[in-house]
């Protein structure tokens, strides 16, 4: 298995360098970061020029994807336009770690990163939690009870929640629990933000604020997953294996739980898989909504101002957490099901 | 083979991690007790002489002591986060608001937009001898206490580095201007800063000293990299001169300020200030409605009512912006009928615009009829909005000679229909007057063509093909003014004009009058500011001559108060000029 693992890890590698040459000439479209530097005004003719110098942006975009990769520390670079490249360059480039600095803040792109990449792990990995265990649970219910009331009940409220926009939900559920429920007296939630400021950041406090959030981000995944859990139940419990595991009469807790589920669940680990990667990068609409300082608005924010290193940073995460989780979702495969192998 | 408990193992280490990240990473933000003053006095108080021995005197039953007053703790709300929060490094609106907590600009404007000294002891004036004859030299005396939040004075040189960094190739800020203006800088003594510019610059009462770099903080690390772009001030100013010290930011959650105690002003009264930054415009209305914050900007004017009924206030200040619509007079781009003065009459005079106001801005702002609405001075004396008139613009029209012969419902003239195209953002706002203008204007017969581009594609340059930039529409609009609070213009500059050899160029209407051409660079070097008035008037009197544009609606900065906020100004230059003087009921 070890040596699945790093053959896997191996290939990753011209993958990542394939997607990071994709993303680095979408990113030359997205537009021009110097243009947005004037505030509402358009940046000046003399400033315009003198930002795209100094930031490396008037060069050819193969010798700024190449100082990307593997830094200019090596070069000489012109900051003051005299046509002489006289300043040694800094950038040490992807290659040795150095995902370069933030156009906006001048901050390492991945110490602005790391400040908000466990904001978004704590809100997206408690939304996939209660995603996957109130699915499971509602799934296996569904399945077992197929077309009774209580499934078309559950049905019925599954595709509710399914189709209504995460705006509306989050807007909706924001407004009635915090606004309403103040107004009316009733014991309310806050409206915005990770934690009250004037309180600290306390885990009760940030337990408290990330209610509204993970129940928006929930219900519409939470149906999405439930369907697909019942059908895959439902295929799993006509299996002749089943029918023989009541056949020799084991109790039914059993037959669900252990023989159904473990193989029902093989088709969901690969979409879990999928979205496990995803959650990086945070959930753009939610976090805005909310004001929650994770990854979905950091990659939002620098979009607008087209700060190009920090949105590479942000696209390359993911694209690595990607084949990561690959990787894992694999392995689970072959723990759940003991006939796969992956070694000759 | 990974089993089923270190699987489970994995999974709540990294539930917990993230956990642990969240909740301590950040350093937990400690509700403020008592901020220690940042410098001890320089001269202790004489202790009593305390007898050896108190005598045993029975004491009178004290009353208990009164309960500590409750601190005063303002929210606001930023729409934006920062960028940074280091003068020069930035245009941000957020950024420059915040300015005034903890850095100062040498003179600041009033709620009514009129300087007032702040650093200095007076603004130079021809009058009082700090502006030279040749209007190239300023001079500036700077106030005798004025000192930095550690104790450091603030001195000219300051002034000196404040502008060495603005224009050294070495520090990425975001605009040189107006520094690379200045040939010196120099200081004869602390206290005195004489700024020499290479030719007379009249805009610079409103463009220069936005703020002031601490070089005792800043320039050893200048000397040592070249540069202050990976200064941590830049970020972290703990070290300012204004009312409130900056204590902290993190990052996507909110701000921190607390009062200086240190100040060499008189002291703020608020305790401590937080900004939190809730980018979405309906969850700040709804944090305010909830109370989750005392002040707001921008919110959608639809949601003004429901704030007034909860008792905010809400404040409108000028701020020289105006929504405006540029037409294309020019023989080559453009609809032909535009080269007549008497058309653009009457396309303005079929526009009901104060019920564009009135019916989607519930009559917040109003509409402008100069471009320098804002600056009353220079709106003088104050023009009148060409009125609503279908009729007299059906009259203008058929004089002209656009009728519509063929009975369509389009006016045309020479084989060539009225027909016009209109382009804007995609904001939703804009959109909607789209369509009621379409509507009016169809009313006279004229066609009007909408087209609503995304921003970042409508404002690309001229090298990226934007279709603003290259002049693809007969009527653009957007929101924009003079250098507020300075008079200046320079987009109708006839060598402003985009060409494949001048890209940048920013006149956009492609629009090339003589002799507007030379009354703007005429009032760009009076710093005579009665003659740059007179100057400034004919332009403003050839614009609503010519009809070259359209204003819609004032685009001010408007911001909803709390009830329990009191003594708060705006200032549309300088937002927070009196801040120190915030209050808030307990």
């Amino acid at each position: 298995m070890s040596r699945y693992i790093l053959k896997r890890l191996l290939q990753g590698i011209p993958l990542l360098f394939f997607i990071s040459l994709i993303l680095f000439l979408l990113m030359m479209n997205v537009g021009d970061p110097v243009a947005t530097l004037g505030g509402r005004r358009v940046t000046r003719k003399a400033d315009y020029e003198r930002l795209r110098r100094q930031l490396g942006l008037d060069q050819p975009v193969y010798i700024q994807y190449a100082f990307w990769l593997v830094g200019n520390d090596w070069t000489k670079t012109d900051l003051d336009g005299d046509g002489i490249a006289e300043t040694s360059g800094t950038r040490r480039g992807v290659l040795r770690g150095d995902f370069g600095v933030s156009l906006l803040n001048r901050k390492p792109v991945l110490e602005v990163i790391g400040e908000r990449l466990p904001n978004t792990l704590i809100l997206m990995l408690a939304s996939e939690i209660v995603i996957i265990l109130g699915a499971l649970l509602v799934g296996v219910y569904s399945a077992l009870r197929q077309y009774s009331a209580m499934d078309n009940l559950i049905t019925t409220l599954l595709f509710i929640g399914y189709s209504m926009p995460i705006f509306f939900i989050a807007l909706m559920s924001m407004y009635l629990f915090a606004v309403l429920f103040k107004r009316w007296g009733l014991p309310y939630l806050p409206t915005v933000g990770m934690f009250d400021p004037q309180a600290g950041k306390t885990t009760m406090q940030v337990l408290w604020h990330m209610v509204l959030p993970v129940t928006s981000i929930s219900i519409i995944s939470f149906a999405a997953y439930s369907r697909y859990i019942r059908s895959t139940m439902l295929e799993v419990m006509g299996q002749d294996y089943i029918r023989t595991a009541k056949a020799k009469g084991l109790q039914r807790r059993e037959i669900v739980f252990v023989h159904a589920l473990k193989n029902a669940a093989l088709p969901i680990v690969t979409v879990v898989g999928l979205d496990l990667p995803l959650l990086l990068g945070g959930a753009v609409v939610t976090e805005r909504i909310f004001a929650w300082p994770g990854m979905g608005r950091l990659f939002l924010d620098h979009v607008d101002r087209v700060d190009l290193p920090v949105i590479m940073g942000i696209l390359m995460l993911v694209a690595m957490a990607v084949v990561v989780f690959q990787i894992l979702t694999d392995i689970v495969y072959a723990w759940l099901d003991p006939r796969i192998r992956y070694e000759k | 083979m990974l089993n089923k408990k270190h699987l489970l193992t994995w999974l709540s280490l990294l539930v917990a991690v993230s956990m642990l990240l969240t909740a301590c990473g950040g350093g937990a933000t400690q509700p403020p007790a008592e901020e220690p003053p940042a410098e001890a006095p320089a001269t202790e108080a004489p202790s009593a002489e305390q007898p050896t021995e108190a005598p045993p005197v029975e004491q009178p039953t004290e009353a208990p002591p009164p309960p500590p007053a409750e601190r005063k703790v303002a929210t606001l709300i930023y729409t934006q986060e920062f960028d940074n929060l280091a003068p020069l490094y930035t245009s941000m609106w957020f950024v420059w608001t915040t300015w005034q907590m903890n850095n100062h600009w040498a003179w600041e404007f009033d709620e009514k937009n009129e300087p007032f000294p702040r650093l200095v002891t007076e603004i130079p004036s021809i009058d009082n001898g700090g502006i030279s004859a040749d209007g190239t030299v300023i001079t500036m005396k700077l106030r005798d206490d004025i000192k930095w939040s550690d104790g450091t004075p603030v001195t000219a040189e300051d002034f000196i580095f404040t502008w060495e960094m603005a224009v050294s190739p070495g520090n990425t800020v975001a605009t040189q201007y107006p520094y690379d203006n200045i040939q010196s800088v120099e200081a004869p003594d602390p206290q005195t800063v004489v700024v020499t510019f290479t030719q007379p610059f009249a805009p610079w009462l409103a463009t220069l000293w936005h703020g002031i770099l601490p070089a005792h903080i800043l320039r050893p690390i200048y000397d040592a990299e070249g540069t202050i772009d990976n200064a941590d001030w830049l970020r972290n100013p703990t070290v300012g001169c204004g009312p409130f010290n900056f204590v902290e930011w993190e990052s996507g959650s909110f701000a921190r300020f607390v009062r200086n105690e240190n100040y060499w002003g008189e002291p703020a009264k608020l305790d401590e200030i937080f900004i939190r930054f809730v980018p979405d415009d309906a969850s700040q209305t709804a944090a305010l409605k909830a109370g989750e914050a005392d002040i707001g900007y921008w919110m959608p004017y639809a949601d003004v009512p429901a704030l007034k009924d909860l008792g905010y206030s809400i404040i409108v200040e000028p701020n020289g912006y105006g929504e405006w619509m540029f037409l294309m007079v020019n023989e080559e781009k453009g609809h032909p009928a535009f080269l007549d003065v008497n058309v653009r009459k009457a396309f303005a005079m079929a526009l009901d615009r104060e019920s564009f106001n009135r019916d989607m801005l519930l009559g917040i702002p109003k509409v402008p009829a100069s471009f320098w609405d804002g600056l009353p001075y220079y709106n003088s004396p104050p023009l009148e909005n060409y009125p609503y008139d279908p009729e007299g613009a059906k009259a203008l029209l058929d004089a002209a000679g656009w009728v519509d012969a063929n009975g369509d419902g389009v006016r045309e003239k020479d084989g060539v229909d009225l027909e016009i195209d209109h382009a804007t953002t995609i904001k939703e706002i804009r959109q909607d007057v789209q369509a009621v203008m379409q509507q009016q204007l169809a009313a006279v017969g004229i066609k009007l063509n909408v087209h609503a581009v995304d921003d970042t594609l409508y404002f690309a340059n001229y090298g990226e093909n934007g279709p603003a930039a290259r002049g693809e529409y007969d009527i653009q609009e957007w929101s924009d003014g003079p250098l507020f609070p300075d008079p200046d213009i320079y987009y109708w500059l006839c060598d402003q004009i985009p060409t494949d050899e001048n890209p940048v160029g920013e006149n956009w209407f492609y629009i090339c009058d003589p002799e507007l051409d030379s009354l703007i660079k005429l009032q760009s070097t009076q710093v005579d500011a009665v003659e740059r008035q007179k100057t400034i008037s004919q332009i403003n009197q050839l614009f609503y001559d010519q009809v070259y544009i359209i204003g819609l609606w004032q685009d001010p900065d408007y911001y909803a108060v709390s009830p329990r906020m009191k003594n708060v100004k705006f200032s549309g230059v300088t937002m927070f000029f009196n801040i120190a003087e915030w209050d808030m009921e307990q």
